[in-house]
Parts: C-alpha cells; structure tokens; sequence
C-alpha cells in the first residue's frame, strides 16, 4: 500500500511541472502584456514609449521566457505568490480569502451529490423497469442536459424572490456570524452546484449496480438465506461503489469548472469569481496562481482517488488483478 | 413414496416457466423426482433444457421474468414437511431455508465468490445467520471448515480475499461455506466444469465424502457420463423441460430405454473404454424453446417417431425404480437388448 502510494507520488509532482509550465507558455502566447492594461485608454495616448519600457524593466517582463518562468517557479515553491497587479495586493491574501470560500462551497455539494446521487442510482437500479426508475432517468438526463447557471437563477426567482425562503446571494464571513446563520447562504448554491454532479453520479451508481446485480455472487450471496438488504448493499452496492467512486473524482474538475459559473451568479466570493475578474484585467500572476492551483486541485483529487479506490479495492491494494 | 422418512425432497409435475418479450418458454414442464437423504441424483441432459431452472426453483432463486406455475417442491425438515413453492419467494421462511437445510454450490467459482471480502467472512454469514455461535465460534468453525475441505494453512487462508485462491480452491471454499450449517440438501449445479480434470477429481471425492458423512443428500447437475458413473445412485435425464428417463444409475445408464438417454450416452465418450469407441453425436439440435414441438418434445430427433409422438407420452414404470416417458419404450428396449444379446453370442 505504501509502495502504491509512493508510486503515485512520483508522477504528481513531474506532472505538476509539466503542466505549470504549459499554463505559462499559454499566457505568453496570449495577446497583449501586463503593462498595457494598466493604462487606461486616457492615458495611453499621453505616455512615451520609453515609459513603458521603464515599466516592464521594473515589472520584469523584459527578461527571457525561460528565466521569467524559473523565477516565478521558485517563488511559487517557496510560498511567495507575489502581487496583483491590480492593486498590488500580495496574492496570498487574495488566496486565503477566496480559498476557503469556494472549498466550503464546492465541498457541501460534492458531499449532497455523493450521498444523493448514489442513493438514487441505488434506489433505480432496485427498481429497474419501475416508475420510479423511468422518472429518475428522466430526471437525470434533465439534470445532465440544463447548463447550471440557468437552474441557479431559476432556483433564485423561486426560493429567493418569490418565496422569500432563502437569502439571493452572497456568502458571510465565517467570524461574523455562527455557523447556523450562514447555512441559508450556502444552501442554494450548493445545491445547484450539486444537481449536475448529482445527475451524473446518479446514472454511474444506477449502471454500477444493475451490473452488478446481475453478478453470480449475487445470487450466491442469497443462496446463504440473507435478507435482501444485506444482499443488495453489502454484497451488492459495496462492489458496485468502486467505480462510482471513480468516476466521481473523475468529474471533480467539473465541480470546479461549475462553481466558477455558480459563484458568479450567487455572487460567491470564491476563487471562481476571482479568477474571472483576474482574466478580464488581464492579471497575469493572479490568473497563473490560480490555474495552477486549479491543476494542483485536480492532480491532488485523482491522487486521493486512486488511493481511495485502492482502500476500497482489495485486488487493487493488495497489487493483484 | 411421499410418505417415506428417507425422502429429503420430492419434486411433483413442477412447472417454471419464463415470460420474456410477451412470449412463454416453458423451461421446465412438469417434472417429477425424489431425492433420497444421503443419495446423489444426477440431472443430466443437453444444454437448455432446464437443469440450472430446476435448481434455482427448488431453492427459489428465479430471476424476475420466471416464476412457478404448477406443481409441488416438497422438502422434509425433520418430521415436517414444507411446501417451498408455497413460501414467498424472499420471505423469512425460504431464507431460512437456503443456506441451512439446502445450500447450493455453483458453475464458476471464480464469479461466485464476492471478490470485496475475505474467504472467512463469506462463510462466516452463513453461521451468523442460521447458527447462535459467537463471533469466536464462528470463526473456529471456519477454520475448521476450510481444513476439512483441504485447505492448506487454513489460519492464514481464512482472512485472504478470494483472489488469491486457486480455482480448485475456490471451489473448495464453496463447498465449505455450503456445508457450514450442515445441511439436509446439497445443490451442485456444474460444480467442476470451470475446473481442471485432476481438481475435479478431487472435488467430486469430496463431496462423496461430505454425503457418507453427513447423510447428505445431493443434486448434481453434470455433462459429464463418466461422473455419473461414479458418484450418481440414481440419474434422471432432462429433455426440453421434461425428465424423459429417470432410475438407479444401473437402470438408466445399462437398460437406457429411452432413445435420448441412448443417443446421450453414445454421443459422448466413456473413460476407460478405449479410443475405438463409436462417438455419434445426436442428430439435429434442440427446437427453438419458445417454439416447441406439441406432443414428445424429442420427436423430430428421434428415429423411433410414429404419429403417436404427436401426444405427449405418460409416465411408464418399467419396474419399481425405472421410468420412461416414451411411448415405444417396450419396442425400443426388446430391441435394444436383442441386440446386446446378439452382440454378446
Ligand atoms: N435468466 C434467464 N432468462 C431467460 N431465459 C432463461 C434464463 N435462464 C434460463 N432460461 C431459459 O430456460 C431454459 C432452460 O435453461 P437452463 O439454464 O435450465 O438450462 P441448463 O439445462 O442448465 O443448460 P446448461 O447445461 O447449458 O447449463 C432455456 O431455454 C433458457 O433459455
Ligand atoms: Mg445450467
């Protein structure tokens, strides 16, 4: 076990590299540099050429790509993130407001999608060929189907604005309030984020399990004269949760794609949100820590999975097929 | 016969018949045997005709589009006798049942033994659900099981996952956790085609063994004629949903008086009897089940048929344990031996 996850190890952080530097080149390549959106269009006509050179001689930006990239690397590693260039705030300040608010976010709704969507899947599989089934299907490919910011604004006309049960938007600071007074906040959109992913875990659990049902083991599981719930979860759902689990942490960057849309229309001040406005200003070291975190969340979500699935798994664990 | 203590389990005219796509297959089609405490009954016939159905009706394993249409699965629980086909189908009574006074082994144990848990664990529920035995006992029982079965190490076998067992292995783990409450009815469906000849071998040895010891009565479902030979005291030939033929093993397999069972045995090859031995495979092959002939099912194969075969034959007693269902058995047997006879002058 140790060894597998030692494994695993040795190609996270290569690849972690490999990728840092592709987002690097991409912003390179993008038109435009730093110094040119900093200057309002009043401005630009007004100031010398020299001038702007001066300014990308202090910003940096006149040295090599290469020496450019290590640099930022190195820094990077050792915690320094640098400054937005809008503003001039340190990065890591940004980082550790919107951080926690979009891993509270995306963590309630990874965690509702779960528990729903492999209950339902589970609930279908029982009752293949049902009604019950056919509306879940349906419901389900619903849920696939309807991009998420237009179910968040449905839910906001209906919850927020009509019924009035729930606040429209915005999120409380953790110190402000307890934590009972920032769940109605949290509640909508997390669970709009939570539909999509519950969808897709739905029909992962829902095939997961129909396959396995239909395994011998199934039948000599009952052939023992259990009950039918210990022959359905236990011997049943305990197997077919394995590529479920899979096939979640697969769809993890999904989660985050989504809940950069679903923080803007909630008004969530996450990372999400964030990161949109660092790229309309074209704030290059803001949108690079943040793509690179984004790459460190995905590399670090499939790492967690594999070893999860190993736990899980003993053929895995233990090395065999 | 019903009456008499000796007899675990007696199957009367039972139908399970499947519905798929709004059409019937009549996979079994009013079959009739008894299966005496501590005796081996073979059920042996072509592919498709109804062997696995049989066994899974008798423990009430059915999948979804079959169910029971007729018939009595009478089966002896001490002095008491108990109508499965009456029971409901996963109720508290069956579950009782199954796993405890008739435990089944399967085809393949490479696919049914759960591959998540441990080999002890696996037998370790059938304990836990039919016995009072403590954690502690239940776990020597294991043990103890998986020795008796020839496990080697059977301390550090006990906690492996099924993985890392060996086919015959496997198998043996099976046939443990089938045997763990000691029951009155042992189901083998095929238990050693997905094992090599040596294991099976050893398998079979076993499981004579288990019967001599325990009184157990066992159902083997096999292709195999040399198996049979070997373990069966009686045999009872399927054709189509029909048993078509059924005595002691003598009976059937010296005085076949049916021409299936006769064109079964000649089709397959006899250990022991040489490389010149006549194999003639049986002509044509078996109707469409959703559209079977009226009257003998094995009529349009048979170089015996009259326009009589057109009306389902009825049983006929030969003598006090051999039955056929043929209605030129006397012809067909008188010949039969005459040409045994001729042979042998
Ligand atoms: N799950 C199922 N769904 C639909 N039809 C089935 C199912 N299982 C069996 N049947 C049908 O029931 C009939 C009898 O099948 P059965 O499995 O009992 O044959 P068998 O004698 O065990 O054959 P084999 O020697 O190949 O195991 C066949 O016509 C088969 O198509
Ligand atoms: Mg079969």
């Amino acid at each position: 076990m140790t060894t597998y996850i030692l494994q695993r190890l040795f190609i996270f952080f290569p690849m972690l590299l490999v990728i840092s530097f592709l987002v690097y080149s991409g912003l390179e390549l993008s038109p435009g540099d730093a110094v040119s959106h900093m200057i309002s269009p009043e401005l630009a006509s007004t100031i010398t050429a020299e001038q702007l050179d001066a300014m990308r001689e202090a910003y940096g930006l006149n040295q090599s790509f290469i020496t450019r990239y290590w640099i930022w690397l190195t820094s990077m590693v050792q915690g320094d993130m640098g400054y937005s260039m809008a503003g001039g705030v340190a990065i890591s300040e940004i980082m550790a407001k919107t951080v926690p608010a979009t891993l509270e976010l995306s963590m309630v709704a990874l965690f509702f999608s779960t528990i729903l969507g492999c209950s339902l899947g589970v609930i279908s599989a029982l009752k293949r060929g049902s009604g019950t089934d056919n509306s879940l299907t349906v419901a389900g490919m619903a849920g696939v189907s309807i991009p998420e910011f237009f179910f968040g604004l449905v839910a906001i006309l209906l919850f927020a604005i009509e019924l009035k049960w729930l606040p429209v938007g915005g999120r409380l600071l953790p110190h402000y309030e307890t934590l009972w007074d920032r769940i109605p906040n949290i509640v909508l959109p997390s669970l709009v984020l939570a539909l999509m992913m519950t969808a897709g875990a739905m029909r992962y659990a829902r095939s997961s399990m129909l396959d396995v049902l239909a395994r011998e083991f199934i039948t000599t599981a009952r052939s023992k004269g259990m009950p039918e719930w210990r022959v359905n979860i236990l011997h049943g759902f305990r197997v077919a949760l394995t590529p479920v689990v899979v096939l979640i942490g697969f769809r993890l960057p999904l989660l985050i794609g989504g809940s950069t849309i679903i923080e803007q229309v909630y008004q969530w001040p996450g990372i999400g949100s964030m990161f949109i406005r660092s790229v309309r200003a074209s704030d290059y070291p803001l949108v690079m820590t943040i793509s690179l975190m984004y790459v460190f969340v995905v590399l670090t979500a499939s790492l967690v999975i594999d070893v999860l699935t190993a736990l899980i798994d003993p053929r895995v664990r233990l090395g065999k097929e | 016969m019903e009456s008499k203590d000796n007899i675990a389990l007696s199957v009367r005219d039972l139908k399970t018949f499947f519905y798929t796509n709004n059409r019937c297959n009549k996979a079994v089609n009013g079959v009739s045997f008894d299966v005496e405490k501590g005796k081996t009954l073979c059920i042996v016939g072509e592919s498709g005709c109804g062997k696995s159905v049989t066994a899974a009706t008798i423990m009430q394993l059915l999948p979804t589009l079959s169910r029971i249409e007729e018939g009595e699965i009478k089966f002896r629980k001490n002095d008491e006798i108990i109508n499965i086909e009456k029971l409901e189908k996963n109720g508290k009574e069956m579950r009782e049942i199954r796993g405890s006074d008739i435990a089944m082994i399967f085809q393949d144990p490479m696919t049914a033994l759960n591959p998540v848990y441990t080999v002890g664990f696996q037998i370790s529920e059938n304990l836990k659900y039919h016995t009072n035995l403590n954690r502690k006992q239940i776990r020597e029982k294991c043990i103890s099981l998986l020795s008796d079965m020839g496990i080697p190490l059977p301390e550090k076998r006990v906690d492996e996952y099924p993985h890392s067992y060996s086919g015959g292995m496997r198998q043996r783990a099976m046939i443990a956790m089938a045997m763990a409450c000691n029951p009155k009815i042992l189901i083998a469906d095929e238990p050693t085609t997905a094992l090599d000849v040596t294991i099976q071998a050893q398998i079979f040895e076993l499981m004579d063994k288990l019967k001599k010891e325990n009184d157990t009565a066992i159902i083997l479902i096999t292709h195999d004629m040399g198996v049979v030979a070997e373990l069966a005291d009686n045999v009872a030939v399927m054709y189509m949903g029909n048993i078509v033929e059924a005595g002691t093993a003598d009976d059937v397999l010296r005085r076949p008086t049916h021409p299936y069972t006769k064109a079964l045995l000649e089709s397959v090859p006899v250990l022991g009897r040489g490389k010149n031995q006549d194999i003639n495979p049986i002509k044509g092959s078996t109707p469409d089940p959703y559209n079977r002939p009226i009257g003998c099912q094995f009529a349009p194969r048979c170089n015996w048929q009259t326009e009589s075969c057109d009306i389902m034959p009825e049983i006929s007693q030969i003598n006090e344990t051999h039955q056929v269902r043929c209605h030129k058995y006397e012809q067909f047997f008188e010949k039969y031996n005459e040409k045994r006879n001729s042979k042998i002058t």
